[in-house]
């Protein structure tokens, strides 16, 4: 089995080098048969990587011992869902998933393409295949996950770390590679955007859809991970500025920030040079992320240990930078703004400082990540950046952005005076100022930036809700008919601008969720003897004694702890300590137990530890007031994406009818 | 593993075996290009045009700055469409580029 998946790895090395080589040529010769015969040389890579990923999920299944990773990842009382998701546990087997995921995405935007775009597809091709051939390289020659196990082939596996034996492994990394591994596409139609002067507005079209997958993606991934941390790790938060987290986070920043300024290309001509460099950031930092994450040269739960595919990753994205950088420069004379900013009072200036601010925060946190490397790499020391300097930054950079998200909607392009400025916020901004007063006078007035950002969200709701209730009464006005069709109708024909309305309200929640849980939530520890109580947050906790139970590859101790509120039992929580037995070295996790009530409060508690010879326990408990919004939000993000991404077949034919009127030869 | 390596050189040799579909792949002219970019300008203030009367119709622009900028817009389209009927009456001389 071994032996075949090797060989496939090298079929599909051999398929996609072909694959560079002859879109090179085709473009260069204007070659259709060459062209397609690169596509089909893509899609058959793909079904090879499929193919490999089965027989390495055989072979998982199946313990097969003589391969190194099924050894060193499994074991065998290791649950059947783990088994399969352990595909992805080790770097060999998590290069293997990119690399699958790379040769779908560069199969999809062929079939996507048979009959359009035909003078960029050639350079897409190249360019996704120029990252198809480094990935399956590393895939084939350095990091193999068919390589064999060395010596005696044991009888069992080392089994799976604890922390990845949860249902998030099978959402949270596929997550995240689909939005890396997606953001190749818009910058390969980037590239071969500026290499066939072909900057018009169809490839920009292109382009966006996959854009939005993955930004939406990579948001899915990092909530899925947030999610994963506070019900896995027992540390009570969801988000640590851990450096492979901060890795996702920057090209999603940077994502956003190219979501936002191609509007003004598209409306007003503006920041084409901008744009381009974006595109090359966010996917040049999907590569940094993947460096950070696989070469071991970062401390965190999410690396890998420390391997040769750092350094080839690193030269990777020297080679992707400089190739970019050149053909910017190259081609800088294509890219004159057709406009200029005319009043820092317009949406264009509105999007424009959104960008500055977006990136600035995502250089941040690259600089948060980044000092403790080169420090060491400078003094031999290394330094830590904690999670206060983060926390700064998300508040200075974090409040102008909300700020911005509710004043970029209503304000006009071009130039906005202040007549309609005033017409326009007012009862977004009364809204925000009276209910920001009344919180203080609740008592959220404790903390600052907390009543900042509620208020804040006050205002940019209002503005949301203002924009769907204007925009159906406008509906109704011309075409009649009652408000939810009116509503629909409204959403239908404008998924770009009330999608990113939708997105918008989940960043809201957000904020509430992080600014709630982390401005008012409540924290104590103790030590309890059975019948002992302790307060929290306006819980009682009593302890009532121990309870042992036993799983597949587990034995859990957890503590029984009663829990009651004003008086009134409301729940009972079981925190507990796994201990592993399938691991030869005593391994352990803890599994936090969590309430959740309707008020949106989360009690969290955590068994910290247990003495039996003076027959207590250490229980660490927490209240997180709405932290479950932060989850809301997820769905809401995923329902704004769906709408903003889905095809809109006006725009479609207008496209072609545009295209095929202009170009009779390309239709 | 032999008939997976037989089935991807067919996949990508195919193209070559089988008939030439359509018309051969051919270059844009200056005057393609030019065509487009107008049609983009065109559709670009046509665009602009619908969405400033949604923003009017919302309440977010004055009708004074709806009037100017309508007036712009429709410039705007009117250029591109003369420019339009220019080109397609001049006689096409452009081969396709290099």
């Amino acid at each position: 089995m071994a032996t075949v998946g090797s060989a496939l790895l090298l079929l599909v090395l051999a398929l996609v080098t072909y694959a560079t080589v002859a879109s090179v040529l085709a473009g260069l010769r204007r070659d259709r048969r060459l062209m397609r015969s690169a596509g089909n040389a893509v899609m058959a890579a793909f079904a090879c990587t499929v193919s490999a990923v089965v027989l390495l999920e055989i072979a998982l299944v199946r313990h097969d011992f003589s391969i190194a990773v099924v050894l060193q990842h499994t074991s065998r009382t290791l649950p059947t869902p783990y088994l399969l998701t352990s595909l992805w546990a080790s770097q060999p087997g998590s290069l293997l998933l990119w690399l699958t995921v790379l040769t779908g995405a560069g199969s999809l935007v062929t079939l996507q393409n048979r009959h359009k775009n035909r003078e960029l597809m050639p350079w897409v091709t190249a360019v996704v295949g120029g990252c198809m051939v480094f990935f399956a390289s590393m895939a084939t020659i350095i990091s193999s996950p068919f390589e064999r196990t060395v010596g005696v082939v044991p009888r069992d596996g080392f089994g799976l770390d604890p922390s990845l034996q949860n249902p998030y492994m099978a959402a949270h990394p596929p997550a995240l590679y689909l939005g890396y591994v997606s953001f190749a596409v818009p910058f390969a139609f980037a590239m071969a955007a500026l290499i066939t002067r072909r900057t018009d507005a169809r490839w920009l079209a292109s382009v966006r859809r996959w854009t939005l997958f993955a930004w939406a993606s990579l948001g899915v991934g990092m909530l899925l991970g947030a999610h994963w941390a506070y019900v896995e790790i027992g540390w009570g938060g969801y988000w640590g500025w851990d450096p492979v987290e901060n890795a996702a986070l920057m090209p999603w920043l940077a994502g956003t920030a190219y979501l936002h300024s191609v509007m003004v290309q598209e409306k007003r001509g503006m920041l084409k040079v901008w744009n381009v460099v974006l595109v090359t950031a966010t996917f040049a930092l999907s590569i940094f992320g993947t460096f950070l994450t696989r070469s071991g040269v970062v401390d965190s739960i999410h690396s890998f240990v420390q391997s040769p595919v750092g350094p080839a990753l690193l030269v990777f994205l020297s080679i992707v930078l400089a190739f970019a950088t050149t053909l910017l420069v190259w081609r800088l004379p294509l890219l004159r703004s057709d406009h200029k900013l005319e009043s820092v009072v317009s949406r264009e200036a509105t999007f424009l400082f959104n960008n500055l601010l977006l990136l600035a925060f995502a250089f941040v946190i690259l600089w948060g990540v980044a000092f403790p490397l080169l420090s060491e790499a400078v003094r031999g020391v290394r330094s830590t950046v904690s999670v206060p300097y983060y926390n700064f930054f998300l508040v200075a950079f974090g409040l102008p952005l909300l700020a911005l998200t509710g004043v970029g909607p209503l304000i006009a392009w071009r130039r906005a005076t202040p007549g309609s400025l005033w017409r326009t916020f007012r009862w977004p901004v009364i809204s925000a100022a009276a209910g920001g007063a009344l919180l203080a006078l609740l008592g959220l007035g404790s903390s600052w930036p907390g009543l900042t950002a509620f208020s804040l969200c006050i205002f940019v709701t209002v503005t949301i809700g203002l924009e769907f209730a204007r925009g159906a009464s406008a509906r109704r006005a011309i075409a009649g008919g009652s408000w939810p069709r009116a509503l629909v109708d409204l959403v239908s024909r404008n998924r770009r601008r009330y999608g990113g309305y939708v997105v918008h309200l989940a960043v809201v929640l957000l904020v509430v969720g992080i600014a709630a849980s982390g401005a008012y939530g409540s924290v104590n520890q103790a030590a309890l003897k059975p019948g002992q109580s302790m307060q929290v947050g306006g819980y009682t906790l009593t302890y009532a004694g121990m309870r042992s139970t036993t799983g597949p590859n587990y034995v859990d101790t957890a503590a029984r702890l009663v829990v009651s509120r004003g008086g009134s039992t409301v729940g009972t929580l079981y925190p507990a300590v796994r201990d592993f037995t399938d691991h030869s070295v005593k391994t352990q996790s803890n599994e936090v137990d969590i309430r959740h009530d309707l008020r949106g409060v989360d009690v969290y508690t955590i068994l910290q530890g247990a003495d039996p010879s003076k027959n207590e326990v250490v229980i660490k408990a927490l209240v997180n007031p709405m932290v479950s919004l932060i989850w809301l939000a997820g769905l809401v993000f995923v329902l704004g994406a769906a709408i903003t991404i889905w095809p809109d077949p006006r725009e479609a034919r207008q496209l072609a009818r545009r295209y095929s009127t202009a170009l009779a030869k390309e239709a | 593993m032999a008939v997976i390596v037989a089935i991807a050189v067919v996949a990508v040799a195919w193209p070559f075996l089988s008939p030439e579909r359509g018309a051969p792949e051919q270059a844009l002219s200056p005057r393609d290009r030019n065509r487009l970019d107008l049609m983009e300008r065109r559709d670009a203030a046509y665009a602009g045009l619908r969405d400033l009367e949604q923003d009017h119709r919302t309440g977010k622009i004055s009708d004074e700055d709806y009037q100017s900028e309508r007036r712009r817009l429709r410039a705007e389209a009117a250029g591109a469409l003369r420019a339009l009927d220019t080109l397609d009456s001049e006689p096409d001389t452009s081969s396709p580029e290099e």
